[in-house]
């Protein structure tokens, strides 16, 4: 978050370094911000494309890379589609960190279950740097992803090298095959049954489309995971992304100051939670 | 007075035109400057969050300056006063701080005024307040019979006391108790408006909204709203707000400018999902607001009574009439 003395609306000046094409509809814009930006993993940032507005993206970068910052975009509306005509050298603006990232340290000494779904790549590839980064301290760590179709995967070539170079039990799954698709097919629920973990003792993190985060949520409940326990990453409508344009309200909270990460005893009583 | 502390201030006073006062720079000669009566037409907040400014500008650190004198207001009722209850938890009292909200509350000088009439929507003592300012004004002004009664309410207000000392006295026992009676007169006459209203008070407002989220009122009460957005505009309590950037050759800005949750596109993300996708789910959720949400965040709720959005509703949406049907529904 900005100092409480600066002006908390205005962005900082960033320079593209790279855009990476992902999916027909997906991109990833590497960038260097003029003054160093350091995030945790899960925390959002709001960025600028000038004169045109603003969008909000949880990095999709490794956090111990403080100079440089990535954010997986995928082209929906006014603001992401200018994203998308980005070139390397372009100026951009930046804004945050904001909000509130994943609680790591809770993490330490307990088995990890990790459930990612479409866009919800992004924010949780940073998170699985940083949960690599902290391997020796986690009880076990499992990752379960899903997606609608394999063209509609990002990360596709990274991802695949995961279980080879660390310690992680991985699997993925795509909603609706295709020709040359020779992993599971199936919605990701599919894939939660039989896990090697106590999951009644274990943390789950799910993030992706609502429908997803909800399927996903009453699985894991059924599971026995503990609703203290269950973190889940809420998208709402942002403009401020500090608490005070009310656009993002969530029952009691806001999605931008006291989230995106809520647990879902935090959220679970609210109206519109998957709305 | 008025005159000189237009030195240091663009003084801003009620001025009646037809029916209804509005805030208007202020003109010594304007024999239509009303500091009594009623809340003007306009919401005070104004001052205090513009409906429309620039915020920020290019990638530049510092708050766009526009130069301007800090606002007097003068004649500000309690209502709008109480509204600040809510203004300040958002802009000032939250983790982040607005620097711009927070620089109009340290150099504008309110000067507010008992009131000395209600019109038939005025229902103020329904949510706690007096027709009189008790609280968050620098100096309030008591109308009497040649003149007025100052109570100081802050240091700034001490400061312009202290400047204008030639034309205070201490006031008298007789002058303070004609106050006091103005006072009664003006809380039997909302008292009047209540009962005629049946308007139900604050302390009945617990959980009618949880009680009655899937009630049908909604549906009923939405049916003539043509998503105008008045009721959020006029309202002293209503505080959220979008950004916009624009550009020209030389200058990046980003603005601010007053967002109303009754328009559709309000909590709609960019990939297309809506919450709230039915106009009564977004009537719903400014109740939720103002009557859940910020009694559980900030102990008060977000009306205050004023009952401008009664009077700004062409669809004649009565926040009366649903307060009793919730009310009602809930015993």
């Amino acid at each position: 978050m900005p100092s409480k003395e600066e002006n908390p609306y205005r962005p900082i000046e960033a320079q593209v370094l790279e855009v990476i094409p992902e999916t027909p509809t997906i991109i990833t814009i590497r960038f260097r911000p003029k003054e160093l930006m350091e995030f945790r993993t899960g925390q959002f940032v709001a960025i600028t494309i000038p004169g045109s507005g603003e969008a909000f993206f949880t990095p999709s970068s490794r956090p111990s890379v403080k100079e440089i910052m990535e954010v997986t975009v995928m082209k929906v509306g006014k603001v992401t589609s200018k994203i998308h005509l980005l070139k390397p050298g372009d100026i951009i603006g930046v804004r945050g960190p904001l909000g509130n990232g994943y609680p790591t340290d809770k993490f330490k000494n307990r088995e990890v279950l990790v459930v990612g779904g479409g866009c919800g790549f992004a924010p949780i590839r940073s998170l699985m740097y940083t949960l690599f980064e902290m391997r020796g301290e986690l009880k076990n760590l499992i990752f379960r992803g899903g997606c609608k179709n394999p063209r509609e995967l990002v990360y596709k070539n990274e991802i695949s090298e995961w279980p080879k170079q660390h310690a992680l039990d991985f699997k993925i799954t795509v909603d609706k095959s295709e020709e040359g698709w020779q992993g599971n097919v199936g919605l990701v629920t599919t894939i939660l049954e039989n896990l090697e973990m106590d999951c009644p003792g274990g943390i789950a993190i799910v993030c992706g489309p609502p429908i997803m985060m909800k399927f996903v949520t009453l699985k894991l409940l059924g599971l026995g995971f503990k609703e203290d326990n269950l973190y889940l990453s809420m998208e709402k409508n942002m403009s401020c992304g500090i608490g005070k344009c009310g656009h993002c309200r969530l029952g009691t909270y806001y999605c931008c100051k006291d989230g995106p990460v809520f647990t879902y005893n935090q959220i679970k009583n609210f109206h519109e939670l998957w709305d | 007075m008025l005159d000189k502390l237009g030195d240091d201030f663009l003084v801003y006073a009620p001025v009646k035109k037809g029916r209804q006062r509005y805030y208007q720079p202020y003109r010594s000669l304007d024999k239509n400057i009303t500091l009594g009566e009623v809340r003007p037409f306009e919401p005070m907040k104004a001052f205090f969050s513009r409906a429309r400014e620039t915020i920020a500008r290019d990638f530049r650190p510092e708050m766009p300056e526009d130069g301007k004198k800090p606002f007097c207001i003068v004649g500000v009722k309690a209502c709008d006063l109480k509204g600040f209850k809510v203004q300040d938890h958002v802009f000032r009292n939250h983790d982040y701080p607005d620097p711009f909200y927070l620089k109009a509350r340290r150099d504008n000088l309110i000067l507010s005024c008992d009131c000395t009439c209600a019109i038939d929507t005025c229902f103020c003592l329904a949510l706690g307040i007096k027709p009189y300012p008790q609280e968050d004004y620098d100096l309030n002004l008591s109308p009497i019979a040649g003149g007025f009664i100052l109570e100081i309410g802050s240091t700034k207000g001490q400061g312009v006391v202290d400047k204008f000392s030639a034309l205070v006295s201490q006031a008298g026992d007789s002058l303070l108790k004609e106050k006091e009676t103005l006072r009664s007169n003006m809380i039997k006459q909302v008292e009047k408006n209540i009962e005629e209203n049946s308007i139900p008070d604050q302390t009945r407002y617990k959980q009618i909204i949880d009680k009655n989220y899937d009630a049908s009122l909604w549906q009923d009460e939405a049916k003539t709203c043509v998503e105008c957005g008045a009721c959020n505009t006029i309202c002293p309590t209503c505080h959220c707000f979008l950004l916009y950037d624009q550009k020209d050759e030389k200058n990046m800005d980003r603005l601010r400018i007053w967002d109303s949750c009754l328009i559709k596109d309000f909590a709609r993300v960019a990939g297309g999902a809506n919450p709230r996708k039915k106009l009564w789910m977004r009537l719903r959720n400014r109740f939720e607001k103002k009557f859940d949400y910020f009694p559980k965040v900030a102990g008060v709720y977000a009306c205050t009574g004023c009952g401008r959005c009664i009077s700004a509703c062409p669809a004649k949406i009565d926040i009366r009439r649903i307060l009793r049907k919730l009310v009602d529904l809930t015993v």
